[in-house]
């Protein structure tokens, strides 16, 4: 059997080899070797209630909350909601830098830091 | 058999349960994941004799493993890929130093053109066995999780501790080497230059 290698598409001529390899028949695996497998095995099975290492305890938190993408979902709502919080002070009458007029700010301790020349200015 | 082991239980559960003490988890790994070892090694050596001999040493590193595996960190499967991987790849580099070039090999006595191309398979899958094995341990595991396991790129980005986005790149280097490995064998496999 003869074949061209593409001299443009390596990757093609390669993948056929892989494919090839990939694809070649594999003998039934033998009796021999699975009796040979089992038996160690069961030379090797700890004793009853062997000691099993537990995962860390950050990986069970992780996977208490349900992996990965849960904990991202966790931690935009947890960011969102401090957002939100945040914007919703006013309402609530507590004062922040963020929520006060030049009124309420000309009044307040913070005030001082630059003589609220700096807000005049824009 | 134990009550307890369900065969549905997937391969880290039982790998637990054999850590337990299960004979019954014993029985259904060594079910499950022997001939998958055998498998991938009779592709990788071109040779059921040793193939044998490489699962049954995967397998062993497995039971010796079971007692400290955590849960949840590897595929059992994917473990036992680069472990079959790396032993067949031991033993195709010791096979490397002592072969004979491709045009050493004898003509076969019976040119007829079933032996003729039977021939040029073996030889063209034993080339391709040695450059696997002379790649870097990543991009070998990259390029035959790839097309002996089917794998997807998280999966082989999982396995190998790596983003999904470098594994495409990890492939592609692969080929490329193992192209610039064979391409000088071109004529001996049975490729026409040109």
């Amino acid at each position: 059997m003869t074949n061209t290698p593409n001299r443009n598409g390596d990757d093609a001529w390669i993948d056929g080899m892989l494919d090839d390899l990939a694809c070649m028949p594999v003998p039934e695996t033998p009796d021999d070797l699975m009796t040979c497998v089992m038996e160690d095995a069961y030379g090797m099975l700890p004793a009853p209630g062997g000691r099993v290492i537990p995962a860390p305890w950050w990986r069970q938190v992780v996977d208490g909350i349900g992996g990965w993408v849960a904990v991202g979902g966790l931690v935009t709502a947890a960011a969102t909601g401090f957002v939100v919080g945040l914007g919703g002070l006013d309402s609530v009458g507590v004062t922040t830098p963020w929520t006060m007029t030049y009124e309420t700010y000309y009044d307040s301790p913070g005030s001082l830091d630059a003589f609220g020349w700096d807000m005049e200015e824009g | 058999m134990p009550l307890d082991t369900d065969p549905h239980m997937d391969d880290a559960d039982l790998l637990a349960a054999y850590a337990r003490g299960d004979a019954g988890a014993a029985r259904l790994l060594t079910v499950r994941l022997t001939p998958r070892a055998y498998g991938q090694a009779v592709r990788m050596l071109g040779d059921t004799g040793e193939a044998e001999d490489v699962a049954q040493e995967a397998m062993m590193r497995l039971w010796r493993v079971a007692p400290e595996w955590r849960h949840g960190e590897a595929k059992v499967t994917t473990w036992l890929f680069r472990v079959v991987a790396n032993l067949c790849t031991d033993r195709l580099r010791k096979r490397a130093r002592a072969a004979m070039p491709l045009d050493a090999v004898a003509e076969p006595e019976d040119p007829t053109p079933s032996v003729e191309s039977q021939m040029q398979d073996d030889a063209r899958r034993d080339a391709l066995r040695l450059a696997l094995a002379a790649l870097p341990e990543r991009q070998r595991i990259a390029v035959t999780m790839r097309h002996f396991e089917g794998a997807a790129n998280p999966e082989i980005a999982e396995a190998l501790g790596i983003g999904t986005e470098a594994v495409e790149s990890l492939t592609a280097r692969g080929k490329r080497a193992l192209a610039a490995a064979l391409k000088g064998q071109a004529a001996a496999l049975g490729y026409e230059e040109g």
